[in-house]
């Protein structure tokens, strides 16, 4: 009997033991990238300013990325134009389908989505690359050339999120809006007046606001953990070479999109 | 001699349990080229990687002028760092990048300079190196070779006043390695930066040291001139430089010099107080630098083999054999007479006649005549180890013959 | 084809999403450009449950301004509406504001009567006479139990 319960406590110390090891380490892998980031990001504003490399990034990031958002963006509206017809006109109030696409739009799906997308085609890569220059001791290279790596690779890219997140959010808004016109007034017949008016009457300025200021964290907690995961390939337990790069690219974008998730219902809780 | 410029004084490294460096001290001047050389997985990187600052030693100092690098502070360290050059043993080139970009990479970030002077200074290392028509190509899309000559003008580009090379010449052809090592000992006059060489490529990293280091077993057991290296009897540092006499005598079946020249001191040794009487006989191939010259390297070091192999089925277990010269190969009777070396000369001119490498119709374009001579000595204590090998060469007489009747007068 | 550079397409992306941006804040977040359009002018109510800030402000049914914000009066316990008025349309000095439902269960927003006055409102002006809002669920709970006066 007694035997049971010291086998028992022993477990549970053992539980709280795990518990606290896997705390410390979060926290510690917290702050090393709460400073990776301060690093990058601060190194954006050292002199000379490195306008070719956030151009580059700015390409890769965002120009590349223009296609997919824009298709993506003119199918969730499309999608929001059909669910929002048919749920509204139950209550007789198809007029209001105009604000319904355009709020959810600006204040949830645009920022979201377009992290998820970008997260999706450029956070994998910006990973991948960055963890293939480590492992090929590129980013040594670079050391030993009096190159600061973190200057050279990374604040360019968190840069360049900064600026394309925002622009290709507001794409896809108004992409999104664009869609729902489609579905809503050419496919269902809402009076193309009342869509656009119920469309001004209902947004306000503080959604905008709060869409970008989503998108604007989006752009600094991707581009940060998709650059981190990558510099810090070598680092990685149980995965080297190729394999440790694959490991990163996943655990960038997974740990990434779970953020992006996480982070919005918190922003919304804090915005609303 | 003067300060080292880069002194290691007790370094030791370790990657958990796997130790590297055990309290390794290593002087490099200002103005030389010191070569490290050693086998694989030595820590050969490792020990230049702790000059760059990209390693930190767990114990021990390095010095640079004197000063311990521990105590740089950080615009004397990004200075000292400014004026180095790595060249990574992977090359480490930016696969994103062009050759061009590569180059200039380090000019392009580092200096203020017009981008007129910095595309002028690339264009002259890409016609140095011979990389003009890849330039605008990807490191990937061109060979190992190129991408080492590429990684090589990087460095050099900054023309830096110390430049570590992580074997620059591996995986290159023999052609271009010369023309590597050339280059590098070329400039090194020309410019005087000081060099830290890593590589496999004895003995040709000998001709452009000054300095060589060899490291082995976490150690630096030897580190002098190339002159001291050869003048050294240390075995490991004799393995070193007759690496490839060494991979030759294996597939012979040969035994080492040290080995044999061991074996003969005692029986001199053993001799002279009367205790046993040992014979011993030379083989000389007369004359293999002639055979190098005329028909080949290869042909010279197939004679040789054949020598040896042959000798070698005639030998005991107890009797050994080894390479003295480089057509020399000294054999060593253990308590025999010298009766048992004239019978194994014997047997081995018959065979010798019988083989095909000693046939004047094998050598259709070139022919050169050559003999094989024996000589044979008594081990009897009067004599020392370079007297016994000098009078048995004194004794030496032709036991075969290769003549190029017929075929001479083609040539 | 001519090929354009990386700038030149860097460029027209951003030029793109910038428009997107400027028709999103500006025309959909009505943004102020350019100093101010408008005028601010203040009322109070007794109540305005249901009222929120950005609600329209109309006259005769058109839109002439927004609600800025509301605020409680913590001496009188009234709430304090400040609105914002497109400057070319003048309120008079006894203009009369009221809060207003637009249908049955619409949005609320302020309607404002002109008045006779000679005197108008400037900027900080106080609208006096105003109307509380209709508390729809009291109207209906008094006619269901009968105590609406005849």
């Amino acid at each position: 009997m007694n035997q049971e319960t010291a086998a028992g406590s022993g477990s549970f110390v053992n539980f709280l033991n795990l518990l606290g090891q896997f705390t410390l380490k979060l926290i510690g892998e917290l702050g090393a990238v709460a400073i990776f980031f301060v690093h990058g990001f601060s190194l954006i504003f050292s002199y000379p300013f490195q306008f070719g490399k956030v151009v580059q990034q700015v390409y890769f990031i965002g120009v590349k990325s223009f296609l997919i958002i824009s298709l993506i963006g003119l199918f969730t509206g499309m999608v929001l134009g059909l669910q929002g017809y048919y749920t509204l006109v139950k209550f007789g109030s198809e007029g209001m389908l105009g604000a319904a696409v355009a709020l959810s739009l600006i204040r949830e799906l645009g920022p979201v989505l377009t992290a998820l997308m970008i997260i999706g085609r450029a956070g994998s890569s910006i990973a991948a690359e960055i963890g293939i220059m480590r492992i090929s001791e590129q980013i040594d290279a670079l050391d030993t050339m009096d190159i600061n790596p973190m200057r050279f690779l990374v604040s360019p890219r968190i840069a360049a999120s900064v600026i394309t997140f925002p622009l290709l959010t507001a794409l896809f808004d108004v992409i999104g809006i664009i869609g729902g016109y489609l579905t809503g007034v050419l496919l269902l017949g809402v009076n193309s007046g009342i869509f656009f008016n119920r469309i001004y009457d209902s947004v306000v300025a503080k959604d905008i606001n709060g869409g970008f200021i989503k998108s604007l964290v989006f752009a600094l907690i991707v581009s940060t953990i998709c650059c981190y995961q990558g510099y810090f390939t070598h680092m990685r337990p149980g995965g080297f070479g190729a394999k440790g790069v694959s490991l990163s690219t996943t655990s960038a974008v997974v740990i990434s999109c779970v953020l992006v998730l996480v982070l919005d219902y918190v922003l919304t809780s804090f915005l609303l | 001699m003067a300060q080292p410029f880069i002194e290691f004084k007790d370094v030791s490294k370790s990657f958990g349990s796997l130790h590297v460096l055990d309290r390794v001290n290593l002087k490099i001047y200002s103005g030389e080229i010191t070569s490290i050389i050693g086998k694989s997985g030595v820590g050969k990187s490792v020990l230049l990687k702790h000059i760059i600052g990209l390693l930190k030693p767990d114990a021990g100092q390095i010095l640079i002028n004197g000063k311990p690098l521990s105590e740089f502070t950080r615009s004397e360290w990004r200075d000292f760092k400014r004026s180095l050059s790595y060249m990574f043993q992977s090359n480490a080139l930016f696969d994103s990048l062009t050759v061009f970009e590569n180059i200039a990479l380090p000019l392009v970030e580092r200096t203020n300079l017009p981008s007129g002077q910095i595309s002028e200074k690339v264009d002259f290392r890409i016609q140095q190196f011979e990389l003009l028509e890849v330039q605008d190509r990807y490191p990937s899309q061109i060979s190992g070779g190129m991408q080492k000559r590429v990684a090589l003008a990087r460095a050099l580009v900054t023309e830096p006043a110390m430049i570590l090379f992580d074997e620059p010449t591996t995986g290159l052809d023999p052609l271009r390695k010369n023309a590597v090592l050339n280059m590098i000992a070329h400039y090194q006059h020309e410019i005087g930066f000081t060099g830290v060489m890593v590589s496999h490529d004895i003995p040709d990293v000998f001709f452009i040291s000054n300095r060589v280091a060899i490291i082995e077993n976490r150690k630096i057991p030897f580190q002098g001139t190339p002159l001291e290296l050869e003048q050294s009897d240390d075995e490991i540092v004799w393995q070193f430089i007759h690496g490839h006499e060494v991979l030759q005598d294996q597939l012979t079946g040969l035994n080492s010099k040290p080995e044999v020249e061991k074996l003969l001191s005692s029986l001199i040794s053993s001799a002279s107080s009367g205790d046993s009487v040992s014979a011993a006989a030379l083989f000389t191939i007369d004359d293999i630098d002639k055979i190098k010259e005329g028909v080949g390297y290869i042909a010279s070091q197939r004679i040789f083999q054949c020598l040896a192999m042959i000798l070698k089925g005639l030998l005991d277990a107890k009797e050994y054999a080894a390479r003295l010269g480089s057509g020399e190969i000294l054999a060593v009777f253990p308590d025999s007479q010298l009766d048992r070396a004239e019978e194994v000369i014997r047997c081995l001119s018959e065979r010798c006649s019988m083989e095909e490498l000693m046939d004047p119709a094998k050598y259709k374009k070139v022919c050169i005549d050559f003999a094989i001579k024996a000589g044979t000595v008594e081990v009897d204590g009067s004599m020392d180890l370079t007297a016994l090998i000098a009078r048995a060469r004194e004794k030496q007489k032709v036991i075969a013959k290769m003549e190029c009747k017929g075929v001479a007068d083609r040539k | 084809m001519k090929k354009y550079s990386q700038e030149t397409i860097v460029g027209i992306f951003v030029l793109i999403g910038i428009l997107c941006v400027g028709y999103l804040t500006i025309k959909l977040g009505k943004m102020e450009l350019l100093g101010s359009d408008y005028y601010h002018i203040s009322a109070t109510f007794d109540n305005v449950a249901g009222l929120k800030p950005d609600s329209s402000v109309q006259m005769a049914g058109v839109e002439i301004g927004r609600v800025q914000s509301i605020s409680l009066n913590t001496k009188d316990y009234v709430a304090v509406v400040k609105m914002k008025i497109k400057k070319k349309v003048p309120i008079q000095e006894d203009a009369i504001a009221s809060v207003k439902t637009s249908g049955l269960i619409g949005d609320k927003y302020i309607s404002i009567q002109p008045g006779g006055s000679e005197e108008l409102l400037g900027d900080g002006g106080v609208i006096t006479d105003t109307e509380s809002a209709i508390d729809i669920e009291s109207l209906i709970s008094k006619y269901v139990f009968g105590s609406v006066k005849k």
